[in-house]
């Protein structure tokens, strides 16, 4: 766990909020709850979930733009979390986010150079020249012409958009990149360029990545490791071979199976979950999925799972792996004679 | 046995900057029973064709050229009384956004009872039975609580389910759903389009399905129609055109979606971006992004071709081209 970039523990987040007459009623949402994952330099985690889980609400706090109410947050040995606002604001040089929507995140009032200076006029001292040189090279990184420098958002295609907004995210040359949904407003074909882009962005800068999405097939083409996440909770993470091979929560597994395959002869069984995910304000008790979940049993309905691994690296929470350290086995391979001399 | 043909329609809308040509001569049918599915990226037409089959254009919207017919019947020459009791009552619309489709101001079972008061002849008191087992059809949840309830007190996926039941009310023939499972969660995803595919089983309804996801094609449709542009490039049964996609904007469709065991390797990309609509397209609208342009495709426009049992492809790579 030496070369982990980011490392979180026990991450809650908890908002309060004032209803009924004159706020007299007071209520809390936990929309993080116990959030550990660590992220090694270099690698990709993917986060999955539906609407409302906490994903951006976790994006938000690791930038500290949210107070996390609880836990710790590392990044490169550095407790963000204890760190003054001024050092804060200079650590964000380190790690930045691009958005779902280039067109509500970039400021429709500036045109291309200035979107993407604007950090380097926040953070250094260039002169100028040295900008608009920074401010090219940035652009021909991201695959746009000079051009772009004078135009202004509503003039570009949300593909153009989204090469801004990546630009401006890579100008202070940042370690670590939160992703938030960066192709789920894009048609297929430029969701492709967009991919193809943030891999040979991360092998050329070594860039680290959380990205977060709710469409599995861009997840596990992008990430090395997946945490699925529901109300709050990681309920499952392990390697992305690993999760779409041996899904163990009965969530994860209803994700996988619910996700339309673009090929008619799949034809597999499809698992259909009853109701919708409960809400954050008045959680159920026990396992937050029990309500909906067609393995529950007694203690799924009172006791909170605690995780397991299932395997060396896969943790799971969920009662059916309750006894389960390691218990799915492997599958022996034999390698045969031949090979074997190789 | 088509229950609803278009034959080259043409729509254009008027805008300050001028004439978008939406739909440059569309042709489809939508056999009994089916589910059609109508595919393609954003700007292609999809919604267009949609809605104007059920004449619900935006005012802006001009239809220069084509037929709809259904049921002998070309929807583009009846008159405005005539069309009122086709739509809803005959050929009903599913939108994609259930939150802005539905009338915040009124409960579920006013919304829905106003289907029934203008296109069923149900007598007052037993509209409300009629409600409550509509809305226990499309599987919600206390349906007898439900008609009293608002929108606003519903989740997005139940919100839909109530959209579906008002679209079933006066037990239409075709039902148009436009995108109705894009502003909901996989999950439910999932259960409105189980839903979908044993409404048309159990009801024989046909459906054209609107959507830019060829998993939800591959997975609910019988049928589809690829459109570029405001054309048909390629139509034909799911089973044909995932199995042996011709043209080559399905195949670069099809290659671009991130697939399980490609991991980290590069995705195929359609390079440039879908034409605005402005420009006037001579030639296939596809070639300036086509692998394969030839110098007779920025010239000529290829009509659709025979590529095997109903299966039609337009492209000048196929023998049997002709241009259009």
């Amino acid at each position: 766990m030496t070369d982990s970039l980011l490392i979180v523990r026990d991450l809650s987040m908890t908002f309060r909020r004032r209803s009924g007459l004159f706020g007299r009623r007071a209520q809390q949402i936990n929309a993080l709850s116990q959030v550990s994952f660590a992220i090694e330099a270099g690698e990709t985690l993917g986060i999955v979930g539906e609407s409302g889980c906490g994903k951006s609400t976790l994006a938000r706090c690791l930038l500290r733009l949210l107070r996390p109410t609880g836990g710790s947050v590392r990044f490169d040995g550095v407790e963000l979390l204890a760190l003054g606002d001024e050092d804060m604001r200079r650590m964000r040089q380190q790690m930045q986010i691009v958005l779902q929507n280039p067109f509500s995140s970039l400021n429709p009032r500036l045109n291309g150079f200035d979107l993407i200076a604007e950090p380097l006029r926040t953070h250094t001292e260039m002169s100028r020249k040295e900008m608009t040189d920074r401010v090219a090279s940035l652009l021909a990184e991201v695959g746009l012409s000079s051009e772009f420098m004078s135009r202004h958002p509503h003039q570009l295609s949300g593909g153009q958009a989204q090469r801004i907004a990546l630009a401006r995210a890579l100008a202070l040359n940042p370690a670590f990149l939160i992703l938030d949904e960066p192709t789920s407003s894009l048609d297929v074909s430029v969701q492709a360029q967009i991919i193809n882009l943030l891999f040979r962005l991360q092998r050329q800068r070594g860039l680290t990545y959380l990205f977060i999405t709710h469409d599995l097939g861009v997840i596990q083409h992008i990430s090395d490791r997946i945490a699925v996440m529901y109300l709050g909770r990681i309920v499952e993470e392990t390697t992305s071979e690993e999760i779409f091979a041996h899904p163990q929560h009965p969530y994860t597994q209803a994700l996988l199976s619910s996700t339309p395959v673009p090929d008619p002869a799949s034809g597999g069984q499809r698992i259909i979950l009853p109701g919708t995910a409960p809400s954050a304000a008045n959680p159920p008790a026990g396992c937050a999925f029990h309500p909906r979940c067609s393995q529950v049993m007694e203690e799924c309905r009172t006791l909170f799972p605690t995780p397991r691994a299932t395997a060396p690296d896969h943790q799971v929470s969920c009662h059916l792996y309750d006894f389960a350290q390691y218990q799915r086995i492997a599958p022996t391979i034999t390698i045969p004679e031949e090979e074997r001399q190789q | 046995m088509a229950i609803l043909t278009v034959e080259n329609l043409r729509v254009q809308f008027k805008t300050p900057y001028g004439a978008v040509y939406a739909l440059r001569g569309i042709d489809l049918a939508l056999a009994k029973g089916d589910i059609l599915g109508l595919v393609g990226e954003t700007g292609c037409g999809k919604s267009v064709t949609g809605r104007s089959i059920i004449r619900l254009l935006d005012e802006n919207a001009q239809i220069t050229d084509g037929k709809i017919i259904f049921e002998d019947n070309d929807l583009l020459q009846v008159d405005d009384a005539e069309m009122r009791r086709i739509r809803g009552n005959r050929i009903a619309m599913i939108f994609q956004d259930p939150a802005a489709a539905l009338n915040p101001l009124f409960t579920i079972g006013q919304q829905i009872n106003d289907v029934l008061r203008a296109h069923a002849s149900e007598a007052r008191e037993d509209r409300r039975n009629r409600i409550v087992e509509l809305l226990a059809s499309v599987g919600l949840p206390d349906p007898a609580q439900m008609v009293d309830v608002y929108p606003h007190q519903l989740s997005g996926g139940q919100q839909q389910r109530a959209m579906i039941a008002q679209s079933l009310a006066a037990e239409p023939d075709v039902i148009i759903a436009d995108e109705p499972t894009t502003a909901l969660d996989v999950t439910i995803q999932a259960q409105i389009l189980d839903l979908l595919r044993k409404l048309q089983r159990e009801r024989a309804i046909s459906v054209i399905l609107i959507t830019h996801d060829l998993g939800i094609v591959a997975e609910t449709c019988q049928h589809v129609v690829v459109l570029y542009a405001g054309r048909v490039v390629e139509q034909g049964s799911v089973a044909a055109i995932f199995a042996d996609p011709q043209h080559p904007y399905t195949r670069g469709l099809l290659a671009a979606l991130p697939r399980p065991g490609g991991r980290g390797a590069d995705l195929k990309v359609i390079p440039g971006s879908v034409p605005s609509g402005l420009e006037r397209i001579v030639g296939c609208a596809f070639a300036p992004r086509c692998e394969h342009v030839m110098e007779r495709c920025r010239q000529q426009q290829p009509a659709l071709a025979e590529m095997g049992s109903a299966h039609l492809s337009a492209c000048f790579l196929h023998a049997s081209a002709q241009y259009d």
